[in-house]
């Protein structure tokens, strides 16, 4: 009988670490395969200034799936702050305006598809997909389909161009954002009523809980967190494409079922997000420099999430 | 000879014993009573005949012969069939494709189409050999709970069933309701099919059964004619302790200042049409009506969840503009739902997050929560209420109902309310834990506290209601002094269609 339960304390450990293991693992694996390239400090913080977008946008999605909806928007959004804070830079907009306005346009967006799901009861998965489709529209018509980097403002590069000694400022942000929402989530009550929505709808109202402000307040968020991907990538790259956040999507949501398998069992969780995100990351960078082609990486990711999803099955017997 | 025997069953969960050592037979054609409280090992017992579970030890013999209940579908085969409290259809299936779920469909001439001529013809039989009225064409979302009631027994007598299992099958029917389920029971056992019939309510039980076996712990107590007991008899084989009968006992209701005051309340969808009631200080009113009269709706309108249309509410005197859970709560208005499950807790959180969720507020000091005063406010509500559980931080879904149902009192209470609305209170939560929430309600009352519950057992309104409306098809029928009302009276009422209270 203790065998039997310490079997059972395994797959429990399994089933909350795994993720964590299987990071561990790969970390492992690429160190053996690439001593010289993969596991050396400089590729380290390489890996972290790489990941900073993808955590970024993936903790707005952890927090609109913490309520039980999606948004599809995210990949469209971040483009959007992308381009708008790179054309209002070029305009010659103080570099405060250029964070902060696009910000609260994708803050307002949020909102609105928020508004939408809860005021007329449309699924979010419809609602955020079309909404999708009308800001890649609106990216299209603001840069006329092109990339805007012509006159960009060295002051619009500091955000993702700036190192403090070894450190870039893009891994400092995505360490306090991390920590930011981890807190929100964890320590206050906004984060226990988004989770309690996401756990029970009907019961949170019963209780009390404003489920239409709260909800519209994750879109809301998750929304602003695309847009500073958006923004702190063009920064990075000097330059804004009118889709270039839309490959961020898959990846973010990616990164959330990950995370759902780490830490809380079946719930969208920061820290799991986090290690999610790191996961492919690492994959790619990995990858990259053992010259896997790009086709397989894909490949090697998707079987990666279905591999850490089934290992949640662990154990759980058919019931 | 026996239909079905059971010889020392056991079931293990963990170093628990859900079952242990059960050995009782069922006869061919009977009804048989399975009693015993929450957690005694009656659903453990049911999943092991249906092959939900394996045993661990003991045989089950089936007419005379040994067999092994590997999987539900071999406890379907050899005529096994359970009807579950929360029923298992398809809500947008119509009555025959939910008829024939699990089965295959008739096929037509090409032998792909679904032949709907036969499958309806092979429906009609079923029901004209039960006596049932149904209409098949009606999606499963749009019948009413007794109609899916009888889809689902109809469903088991689909395939040769020789022991029909129902689950609890009266929790959310009506009185009127249940009729027609025990006049289809009796036309099911006049055809040969045994009974084995689970259920809290004492009337039920006594009125149906032949024989009636009582668990207690995961252990065979008992199996006794019904002839040869009484409901008090039953209850102390169910309980170690000596049941003191359930009587009303006149209280002595001070003549308080109103907490609510209901002004010609209507719903914006017509369920709750014109209401007027009150409901003073220390006093416990009981709201009894057919299903379909607007008791949970009407609860739902005062608390807020649901949109009036016109109407006052008065809480302390204060007249609310705009009611919701919110600011009902934020009033000392508590409202204990129906539907446990569904609406009253988050299943995956734990006891304490469920606990304090209506009052965070009261726990956040600024942007923070203060875990330790929360941790301790919901331990002690735990105690208060003794709550069996391993601790706080366990999950609300891993509880039996009995104690789940006394974490949502515990929520309730933890905002000091002023005014209990609770809606169906003691559905599904076995005889003791029944006692303790009466005791709980009444206590709210002696402590000055109003409460107003809607229950579709009339002899528990009877029992603990100082005061009780009637309420029929969204309006008052009648309002009543608890003070020798029968329930014939009661019920009179309810078919009276409130003719006499016109004028």
């Amino acid at each position: 009988m203790t065998e039997a339960r310490r079997s059972i304390s395994y797959i429990r450990l399994i089933r909350t670490y795994g993720t964590v293991m299987a990071g561990v693992l790969i970390i492992l694996a690429f160190s053996l395969l690439s001593p010289h390239s993969f596991a050396t400090i400089d590729n380290a913080i390489n890996i972290s200034r790489q990941i900073s977008f993808l955590v970024i946008i993936a903790l707005g999605a952890t927090l609109v799936m913490a309520v039980g909806e999606f948004d599809l928007s995210v990949g469209a959004m971040a483009s959007m702050g992308g381009v708008f804070a790179a054309k209002l830079a070029v305009a010659g907009y103080p570099i405060f305006f250029v964070i902060l306005l696009p910000m609260l346009a994708a803050l307002a967006v949020g909102y609105v598809n928020g508004w939408i799901v809860t005021r007329f009861k449309v699924l979010s998965f419809i609602t955020t997909l079309a909404m999708g489709t009308i800001i890649g529209g609106i990216n299209f018509r603001i840069t006329g389909g092109a990339t805007v980097f012509e006159n960009i403002p060295d002051s619009f590069l500091y955000l993702g161009q700036t190192e403090f000694g070894d450190i870039p400022l893009l891994s400092v942000i995505m360490i306090f954002m991390t920590i930011l929402f981890w807190y929100i989530m964890t320590h206050t009550a906004l984060g226990r009523k988004l989770y309690a929505i996401g756990g029970n709808e009907s019961a949170s109202r019963v209780a009390g809980v404003r489920v239409a402000f709260n909800k519209n307040a994750a879109f809301a968020l998750c929304g602003m967190l695309a847009a500073i991907t958006g923004i702190l990538m063009a920064s990075r790259l000097g330059s804004a494409h009118p889709n270039g956040g839309d490959g961020l999507f898959l990846n973010a949501y990616a990164a959330v079922f990950l995370g759902m398998t780490s830490f809380k069992e079946g719930v969208p969780n920061v820290w799991g997000t986090f290690v999610g995100a790191a996961i492919i990351g690492i994959l790619a960078n990995g990858m990259t420099i053992l010259a896997v082609p790009t086709f397989m990486q894909d490949v090697i990711t998707g079987c990666i999430v279905i591999a850490a999803v089934l290992m949640q099955k662990l154990g759980r017997g058919n019931s | 000879m026996s239909l079905l025997r059971v010889d020392g069953l056991n079931k293990i969960f963990g170093q628990h014993y859900a079952l242990s050592n059960v050995s009782f037979e069922i006869g061919p054609g009977e009804v048989h009573a399975l009693v015993g409280e929450n957690g005694a090992g009656k659903s453990t017992f049911i999943k092991i005949v249906t092959g939900v579970y394996a045993p661990d030890g003991g045989t089950i013999a089936w007419k005379g012969k040994p067999v092994h209940i590997g999987n539900p579908g071999d406890a379907r085969a050899i005529g096994i069939n359970v009807v579950h409290q929360d029923r298992h259809l398809i809500p947008s299936f119509t009555g025959y494709e939910n008829l024939y779920l699990g089965l295959s469909y008739p096929k037509g001439k090409l032998g792909v189409g679904v032949h709907w001529k036969e499958m309806k013809e092979r429906a009609r039989t079923l029901m004209e050999t039960y006596g049932v009225k149904l209409n098949m064409n009606k999606t499963a979302q749009r019948m009413s709970p007794p109609e899916k009631t009888m889809l689902e027994i109809l469903r088991a007598m689909m395939l040769e069933c020789s022991l029909l299992i129902l689950d609890e099958p009266t929790a959310s029917l009506t009185d009127q309701e249940s009729e027609q389920l025990f006049e289809l029971i009796g036309k099911l056992t006049q055809a040969g099919t045994s009974i084995l019939y689970v259920s809290h309510r004492m009337d039920e039980i006594f009125r149906l059964s032949d024989r009636i076996t009582v668990f207690r712990n995961g252990k065979h107590v008992a199996t006794v004619n019904r002839q040869d007991t009484d409901r008090d008899g039953l209850i102390s084989l169910m309980n170690d302790n000596e049941y003191k009968k359930a009587n009303r006992e006149e209280r002595n209701v001070p003549p308080g200042k109103p907490v609510l005051e209901v002004r010609g309340l209507s719903s914006e969808d017509g369920k709750v049409n014109g209401v007027s009631l009150h409901v003073r200080e220390g006093e416990v009113v009981g709201i009894f009506g057919l299903a379909g009269a607007g008791r949970t709706e009407l609860l739902e309108t005062i608390y807020g969840l649901r949109r009036k249309s016109g109407g006052d509410i008065v809480i302390q005197g204060k007249p609310q503009s705009s009611a919701s859970p919110r600011s009902s709560l934020d009033q000392g208005v508590v409202l204990i739902p129906e539907e446990r499950k569904r609406d009253a807790l988050v299943l995956g959180m734990s006891i304490r997050e469920n606990i304090t969720l209506p009052v965070l507020r009261k726990f956040s000091g600024g942007l923070k929560m203060r875990r330790k005063t929360e941790l301790r406010e919901a331990e002690r509500w735990m105690a208060d209420l003794k709550v069996k559980a391993s601790g706080a931080e366990q999950a609300v879904g891993q509880l039996s109902g009995g104690n789940q149902q006394k974490v949502v009192f515990a929520k309730a209470l933890i905002s000091s309310p002023v005014l209990f609305l609770c809606d169906e209170p003691t559905q599904a939560v076995d005889i003791m834990t029944r006692e303790e929430i009466h005791r709980l309600l009444k206590s709210q009352a002696d402590a000055g506290g109003a409460v107003l519950f809607v229950s579709s057992d009339l002899q528990e309104v009877l029992d603990i209601a100082d005061r009780l409306y009637v309420l029929h098809e969204g309006r008052i029928a009648a309002e009543l002094p608890n003070r020798d009302v029968s329930p014939e009276q009661v019920l009179a009422y309810c078919f009276s269609q409130g003719k006499d209270r016109e004028s």
